[in-house]
C-alpha cells in the first residue's frame, strides 16, 4: 500500500534540506569576514616560487595577513593579473607592450635576482661538466642525441662520456624560465634565433614537456641521460648535477652567487618599463654566469589592497633579500640601483 | 534507458482540467528549471565558439589542418592538425585494443565464468570504473610509463620494427603508446559493464533454441548473442571513443607533448584535449587563448558527435527490441 | 574462438588487478592521519611533515555545493520533463541534457572559467557551479526514470480523490522515488568527486592553509594528485597514492552504495 505523505511534510522537508544547503553556503561565504587585509595572493613564476615560499610564513607573522602564492608559470601569471583574479603576478619574462595594454594600469617590477642552471642526470658522471652556448643549442635543437657526441667531449677532455641518448626536458606550461633559456640561445646560436626565437612557450624541435620547473625537474630525476633547466633552486633541492657554462671570456662558470652577481653587473639601470637583460654578458664580465636574470612583481598600479600590498612589497625588496630567505636557494640580493627603481615603483602604487 | 513507451494520454491524464495556482506555480518553478538546464548548454556551446571567433577569423578554416602551434611574438601561428591526429590515434588504438578486451571480459562474465568467479571480477572492474582519471594518469606515470619504455617498447620495436609505428623506442616514459594503454583502461569499464548488461539481457528463449538445435556455446555466442547485442554494442564502442577523445588529465599526464605528426607510437604527441588543459592558463596571447577555444571547438564537435550517435544507435535498438518483443514487460 | 575470449579476459583482469593492486599496496603505505590533518610544505626547503589536510576540506565544500546546486535543479527538470512536458519539449530538453553530458569537462573548465573566474577571481564556487553542469544530466536522468517507474495508478487515485496536480506531485509521486533521486546523487557525486579537468582553471591558485571559504579558491584532492604527480620528490609521490587512495575507496563506497539502493528501491517499487 503506497504510503501518502502529508504535503506539507513533504514540503517541509524539502525546505529544510534547501535551507540547511543554502546555510551552509552563505555561512561558508561569510563566516570568516573577508576583510581587504586578510589575505594577499599571487600567481606567476615557478622560477622564484621557492624564494617567495619562504616569505610566506616571515610576512605572516611580521604583518599578520597570510601571503598565498600559486606557481602557475610566469605566462599564468600574467594572465592571472591580467585578469585580476589575484593581487599579483610574478614573472621572470618581462611583458610586451602587447601585455601591458591587456593588463590596463599594470607596472612591473623587480624584486628578485637569479639563475636558471642547465640541469642533467647523468649518474656514472661524477665531474663538473663543461658546456657552451653553441653546443646546447645544438642539443636542444635535437641536433645532438648522444652523450659522448665529440662537441660534448671536446669541451670536457678526460671525462669518459657515455652513450646514453640525451633526452630534453622542457616546459610544457608557458614560462619565465624558457625566455630565459631561449633568450640566452637565440644571442649565442643564429640557428636558434632564426628556427625558433624566443619566447615564455616556443616550438620545441624536441623533447619531453613537463608543467612547472617541478615538472621539468621530475622528467629530469625520472630519465638517465635527460638534461632539463629550471631555476638553480630545484636543481639543488634535487640534488641534480647542472653544468658550468661557457661564458663570453672564455670561463666556465656555475650559477652561484659570484656568477649571477657579475652578470647583473652588465645591466646596473632599469629600462623605462623597468625591466632588465643580462643574458649573456659581454667579456669584460670575466665572472659572469651567462644564464642569469631578473624576475619580476606584476602589480595594478591601483587597487584595494594598496597598503598591503606595498609593505609586502617594500618587505620583499629590502628584508626579502636577506641571507635567510635568499643564500640556500642561490638568489643574490637586488643591487642598489635596481633597488632604487623598485622601491620607487612600489610607491606608486594607490588604492 | 526510461521506460518512454507509455503514451502521453495515459500517463498525463490531467489534460483537460480546471488550472490551479499551485499548478501553475509548480509548472513554473520547475519549467524553469528546464529552461535554464536548455539555456546552459546552449550557453556553452556559444561561449566556446565565441572565445574561438579571433581565431576563426585570423587563422581561418586552414587551421584545421594546418601542423603549427608558435605563440612566439611575431612569429604566431597555430594549427590543430597535430592535435587532430594525436586524438584520432590515441583514441582509435585505445578503442581496438579496449574493444576485444571489453568484449572478453563481457561474455566471460555473462557465459563463461564459473559462477563463483563471477562477482569478485564484476568487482574488480566496477573498482576500476571508480578510478579517477587523474589516478590512472598517476597509474600512468610511474608505473605504466616505465615498464613500457624499458621492456615492451624495444620488444615491440625489434619484432614489428619494420611498420613505422614501431619505430625506435623513447627515452622516457611519456609517449603516444602509454597514453593509449592510458585510455584503453579508462574506457574499459564503461563497454565493458554496459556489454555486459546486453549479453546478460539476451531473451533465454533465442539463446536455449540455438543449443538445442546443437550448436555450440561459442556458436550460440556468435550466432545469436552478438548479432542481438550488436546495436548496443556498437553504441557502447562509440561511447567510449567519445569518452576517450575528451580525456584531457590522464592523457596530458604522460604524453610528452609536441607539434608534429609522427606515426612511431613510441614517440612523444599531443592531443585536443591534453593541450587545452596545457596551455590554457599559461597562453602568452590573447590570439593563442583563441587559438586554444578553436580547439575546443572542434573537441566539442567531435564528442558531441560521439555521444549522440551513440544515444540515436541505443534509441533506435530500443525501439526495434520494443516492437519485436510486442509491448514493455 | 572460445578461447580467445577466455585469453582477452585474462588479459584485462590482469590489467585491471595491476591498477589496483598499484594504488593499493604504494597508497597503503602512505596513509596516515598526518594526510588529513597537516597541510602541505610551505616553504620550498622544507622538511616538516607534511600532508594533504586543504585539499581534503577543499573536496568536500566543492562537492558539497555542486550537490546542493545540482539536486534541487536536476529533481526540478525531472519533474517538468515527466509530469508536465508535452513530448517536443520532452524530447528536446532531453537532448539538450544528453549535449550536456556529452561535453568534456575541459571544455566545461573553460567555459565556466570565462563565465565566473575572468575578471573576479577564482573561488570553490566557480569549481562547484563545473562540477554541478556535470553532475545536472546525471541527477534529471535517473530521476527521471524513477519517476516513469511510478505507477500512473498513483497520480489517477490523486486525481480521482480531488488533490491538486502540485500536491499530487509533491506529496504522492516525488516521495515514491527519494531511494532513484538519492541513488542518482550519490552516482553523480562518485562521478564528479574526481574529476581534475573541471577545477584546473577554477579553484586551482591555492594557498597551503585549510580553508572551508568557499568564495576563495580552494584545494581538491584530485587537483593535488595532478600536482604532486609532476613533483619529482618521490615523498610527494606517496603521498598522491595515498590521497589517490581515499579518493577511490570515497567513489568505490559513493557507487557501490549507489548501486544497492538502486537495486533496492527498484524491488521495492517494481513490487507493488
Amino acid at each position: 500500500m503506497p504510503k501518502l505523505g502529508h504535503p506539507i511534510r513533504t514540503l517541509a522537508v524539502l525546505a529544510a534540506v534547501a535551507a540547511a544547503f543554502a546555510a551552509v553556503a552563505v555561512g561558508a561565504g561569510a563566516a570568516p569576514a573577508r576583510h581587504a587585509g586578510d589575505t594577499i595572493s599571487g600567481a606567476g613564476s615557478t622560477f622564484v616560487s621557492p624564494l617567495v615560499s619562504t616569505w610566506i610564513p616571515a610576512v605572516g607573522s611580521a604583518f599578520g595577513y597570510s601571503l598565498q602564492y600559486s606557481a602557475i608559470g610566469s605566462s599564468g601569471g600574467i594572465n592571472a593579473i591580467t585578469g585580476r583574479t589575484v593581487d599579483f603576478g610574478a614573472s621572470d619574462a618581462p611583458l610586451t607592450p602587447d601585455q601591458f595594454t591587456a593588463c590596463n594600469g599594470c607596472e612591473q617590477i623587480p624584486w628578485a635576482l637569479g639563475a636558471t642552471s642547465i640541469m642533467y642526470n647523468l649518474p656514472g658522471v661524477k665531474n663538473l661538466l663543461h658546456m657552451d652556448g653553441p653546443t646546447l643549442a645544438q642539443i636542444f635543437l635535437g641536433k645532438i642525441t648522444t652523450w659522448n657526441d665529440p662537441a660534448i667531449a671536446k669541451l670536457n677532455p678526460g671525462v669518459s662520456l657515455p652513450s646514453t641518448n640525451i633526452t630534453i626536458a622542457h616546459r610544457s606550461d608557458g614560462s619565465g624560465t624558457t625566455f630565459n633559456l631561449t633568450d640566452y640561445l637565440s644571442s649565442v646560436s643564429p640557428a636558434w634565433a632564426s628556427q625558433i626565437g624566443k619566447g615564455t612557450s616556443v616550438n620545441w624541435p624536441v623533447g619531453v614537456g613537463g608543467r612547472g620547473s617541478s615538472g621539468v625537474s621530475a622528467i629530469v630525476g625520472q630519465t638517465t641521460g635527460a638534461i632539463g633547466y629550471a631555476d638553480v633552486a630545484f636543481a639543488l633541492k634535487n640534488h641534480f648535477s647542472y653544468f658550468a657554462m661557457k661564458n663570453n671570456s672564455g670561463k666556465f662558470t656555475t650559477p652561484g652567487s659570484r656568477g649571477i652577481l657579475a652578470a647583473a653587473s652588465s645591466d646596473q639601470k632599469p629600462a623605462s618599463d623597468n625591466s632588465l637583460s643580462i643574458v649573456n654578458p659581454p667579456a669584460k664580465y670575466p665572472n659572469a654566469y651567462p644564464i642569469s636574470t631578473f624576475t619580476y612583481v606584476i602589480v595594478p598600479l591601483q587597487t584595494s589592497k594598496a597598503a598591503d600590498l606595498k609593505r609586502f612589497l617594500f618587505w620583499a625588496v629590502t628584508k626579502g633579500q636577506a641571507g635567510t630567505y635568499t643564500a640556500a636557494l642561490r638568489f643574490v640580493p637586488l643591487p642598489k640601483s635596481v633597488l632604487v627603481v623598485a622601491e620607487k615603483a612600489i610607491a606608486q602604487i594607490h588604492s | 534507458m526510461t521506460s518512454l513507451d507509455l503514451t502521453d494520454a495515459a500517463r498525463r491524464p490531467f489534460t483537460g482540467r480546471r488550472v490551479r495556482f499551485g499548478d501553475v506555480s509548480l509548472q513554473v518553478v520547475a519549467g524553469t528549471a528546464a529552461a535554464a538546464a536548455t539555456v546552459l548548454v546552449g550557453l556553452i556551446v556559444w561561449k566556446v565558439v565565441d572565445g574561438a571567433r579571433p581565431a576563426i577569423s585570423h587563422e581561418g578554416v586552414q587551421f584545421v589542418w594546418r601542423i603549427a602551434w608558435n605563440p612566439v611574438l611575431g612569429r604566431e601561428v597555430f594549427g590543430a592538425a597535430s592535435f587532430l591526429f594525436g586524438t584520432a590515434l590515441t583514441s582509435l588504438f585505445a578503442l581496438a585494443l579496449a574493444a576485444p578486451l571489453a568484449m572478453g571480459i563481457a561474455l566471460f562474465l555473462s557465459e563463461l565464468a564459473p559462477r563463483g568467479v563471477r562477482a569478485p571480477v564484476t568487482a574488480l572492474v566496477e573498482t576500476l570504473a571508480a578510478v579517477p582519471s587523474v589516478v590512472i594518469g598517476l597509474w600512468g606515470i610511474f608505473v605504466l610509463g616505465p615498464a613500457l619504455q624499458r621492456y615492451v617498447e624495444p620488444a615491440l620495436h625489434s619484432v614489428l620494427g619494420f611498420i613505422p609505428l614501431f619505430g625506435p623506442p623513447g627515452s622516457a616514459g611519456p609517449s603516444i603508446f602509454t597514453a593509449i594503454i592510458v585510455l584503453t583502461m579508462m574506457i574499459l569499464p564503461i563497454v565493458s559493464s554496459i556489454s555486459r548488461e546486453l549479453f546478460l539481457g539476451v531473451p533465454h528463449e533465442l539463446k536455449e533454441g540455438a543449443l538445442a538445435l546443437g550448436s555450440t556455446r561459442w556458436e550460440m555466442v556468435r550466432g545469436v548473442v552478438f548479432p542481438y547485442a550488436r546495436g548496443g554494442i556498437a553504441a557502447a564502442l562509440i561511447l567510449g571513443l567519445g569518452r576517450a577523445v575528451g580525456e584531457a588529465i590522464a592523457v596530458t599526464q604522460v604524453i610528452g607533448g609536441g607539434v608534429f605528426i609522427h606515426w612511431n607510437l613510441f614517440d612523444t604527441g599531443d592531443t585536443l584535449a591534453s593541450k587545452i588543459a596545457e596551455s590554457f592558463q599559461g597562453a602568452a596571447s590573447d590570439l593563442e587563448v583563441s587559438a586554444l577555444f578553436y580547439l575546443a571547438v572542434i573537441l566539442l564537435v567531435f564528442s558531441l558527435l560521439a555521444n549522440l550517435t551513440a544515444q540515436w544507435i541505443v534509441w533506435r535498438v530500443a525501439r526495434a527490441h520494443g516492437i519485436s518483443r510486442g509491448g514493455h514487460a | 574462438m572460445e578461447g580467445l575470449a577466455w585469453l582477452a579476459a585474462a588479459i584485462a583482469i590482469a590489467f585491471l588487478v595491476l591498477i589496483v593492486w598499484s594504488v593499493a599496496r604504494k597508497g597503503a603505505s602512505e596513509l596516515n592521519l598526518d594526510l588529513l590533518t597537516k597541510g602541505p610544505a610551505v616553504t620550498f626547503l622544507s622538511t616538516a611533515k607534511v600532508g594533504l589536510a586543504n585539499a581534503f576540506a577543499g573536496t568536500i565544500v566543492i562537492v558539497g555545493l555542486a550537490i546542493a546546486m545540482a539536486l534541487p535543479v536536476g529533481i526540478l527538470v525531472a519533474v517538468y520533463l515527466n509530469e508536465f512536458a508535452p513530448a517536443s519539449i520532452r524530447n528536446g530538453v532531453s537532448l539538450a541534457l544528453d549535449v550536456l553530458n556529452g561535453v568534456p569537462a575541459i571544455v566545461i573548465g573553460i567555459f565556466v572559467y570565462g563565465l565566473f573566474v575572468l575578471g573576479h577571481g577564482q573561488s570553490g564556487l566557480a569549481g562547484s557551479f563545473a562540477l554541478a553542469c556535470l553532475m545536472l544530466p546525471l541527477v534529471a536522468r535517473s530521476t527521471m526514470e524513477v519517476l516513469a517507474l511510478v505507477p500512473n495508478s498513483l497520480r489517477e487515485a490523486g486525481l480521482g480523490l480531488g488533490i491538486p496536480q502540485w500536491r499530487t506531485t509533491l506529496s504522492i509521486v516525488l516521495p515514491q522515488t527519494i531511494g532513484g533521486i538519492v541513488t542518482g546523487t550519490v552516482l553523480a557525486v562518485a562521478r564528479v568527486a574526481g574529476e581534475t579537468a573541471p577545477l584546473l582553471f577554477t579553484s586551482s591558485i591555492v594557498g597551503t592553509q585549510t580553508s572551508w571559504n568557499p568564495r576563495h579558491a580552494l584545494q581538491s584532492i584530485p587537483v593535488a594528485i595532478f600536482e604532486l604527480s609532476e613533483s619529482p620528490d618521490p615523498a610527494d609521490h606517496a603521498r598522491a597514492w595515498a590521497a589517490a587512495l581515499v579518493l577511490i575507496l570515497f567513489i568505490l563506497f559513493a557507487s557501490l552504495g549507489g548501486r544497492w539502493l538502486a537495486t533496492r528501491s527498484r524491488t521495492r517499487m517494481l513490487s507493488r
